[in-house]
């Protein structure tokens, strides 16, 4: 009975993970400089293996295999970030200036023909 | 379950060896390799579940502490060698 | 003078009680031999790197050793947060919305430990990566910028990380 809720709980797990790994990847080839792959990419490389440690340690068969996977998790809460601060830091001082999203651009251009649509509302009105 | 979840992990870091290969500038490709890292402890993980030994286990705590050390390394390098080139 | 001899010996021991913490997990067996050679090992290298690992000026025992409930409570926490702007962050990825930029703020917190923790935290929750931490100012590259004024960036940005962490370790 037990061994069927743990099963159930490990599933959430991984299906959570496999949900934000797809999601990390297709993050990797939609935007198009390194500050925001590294940000997506963050779901693959941090939240999706997290979530694959939970699900894991709900499988364990013994201790020593449960214990191990506890310490793993708390020195990934250590090392994850400092990989990805390094891999940042190398690219700001690179010199890499962040990237202006285009949905910006269409948004302000949403406005901005929102605008003219509303001027011209304005001028019909006059 | 366990071992769809393996080969779930082969195909992200396969992905992730494509953005390597791809990346046009060398900040992509460590960020590639930055998720590379994680996707890889993640399957020594699933394995050593799997085959209910902690050998893996112990070679995946490993990794996980001293694999940062890697591209410390590669990153230091490359900044010496941008700075000499500009 | 007294009080530094006694502040460096305090931190001599605390050294060498951390080393040896780790060569139990690492090692994880409890033999004779084992054990009496993580004490002289752990000494050894506490006498020589203790003024390295933890610096004089850190003048106060809670600015690193942490209070444990309020430890995992942080850790805990932490890992809510990670999941909530997971989430947000994969909505992001699918419908394409997003504002990243650099932003500059300060940190409240005083020992150099806490501010590791802080700045590490802010790392490991998708969308917004510490850049740099010099003293007390922190440059985040934040990844669902709405505003460009520093206190409230650094308001948002922190959220309840900061207050946490403030009860950890002062």
């Amino acid at each position: 009975m037990i061994w069927i809720i743990r099963e159930i709980l490990a599933l959430i797990a991984f299906s959570s993970a496999v949900v934000f790994g797809l999601g990390g990847l297709a993050g990797l080839f939609r935007f198009p400089d390194p500050y925001s792959r590294l940000q997506a990419g963050s779901l693959c490389g941090t939240t999706a293996v997290f979530s694959i440690f939970i699900g894991a340690l709900l499988l364990a068969s013994d201790t020593a295999v449960a214990a191990r996977i506890v310490i793993i998790a708390i020195f990934f809460l250590m090392s994850a970030p400092t990989g990805s601060h390094i891999v940042a830091r190398f690219t700001w001082n690179a010199g890499v200036y962040p990237w202006k999203p285009p949905k910006v651009r269409t948004g302000s251009a949403r406005r901005r023909k929102k605008s003219r649509d509303s001027s011209e509302k304005r001028g019909g009105a006059e | 379950m366990l071992d769809v979840m393996q080969w779930f992990t082969l195909f992200c870091a396969v992905v992730c060896i494509v953005r390597l290969v791809l990346g046009p500038t060398t900040a992509d490709r460590l960020v590639a390799l930055n998720i590379l890292s994680g996707v890889v402890l993640a399957f020594l993980v699933l394995r050593g579940v799997r085959q209910g030994r902690s050998l893996y286990l112990d070679v995946a705590l490993v990794y996980d502490i001293f694999g940062f050390l890697g591209f410390l390394a590669i990153a230091r390098i490359l900044k010496d060698k941008m700075t000499d080139d500009g | 003078m007294r009080a530094r001899r006694e502040w460096s010996i305090i931190r001599f021991l605390l050294t060498a009680l951390a080393l040896f913490a780790v060569w139990l997990l690492f090692t994880a067996s409890f033999e004779l031999f084992s054990v009496a050679f993580g004490i002289v090992g752990s000494l050894l290298i506490a006498a020589l790197t203790y003024d390295v690992f933890l610096a004089q000026h850190e003048a106060n025992l809670r600015f690193f050793v942490p209070r444990p409930l309020y430890l995992i409570k942080f850790l805990l926490l932490l890992m809510f947060f990670l999941y909530q702007s997971s989430i947000v962050m994969l909505g992001s990825v699918i419908t394409g919305n997003a504002s990243p930029r650099i932003v500059h703020f300060r940190t409240r917190l005083r020992s150099d430990l806490a501010r590791m923790v802080l700045a590490n935290s802010i790392t490991f929750t998708p969308g917004t990566i510490t850049l740099d931490l010099n003293d007390d100012h922190l440059t985040v590259h934040w990844f669902f910028c709405n505003t460009s004024h520093a206190k409230a960036a650094g308001e948002a940005v922190k959220g309840r990380m900061e207050t946490h962490i403030k009860r950890v370790w002062l």
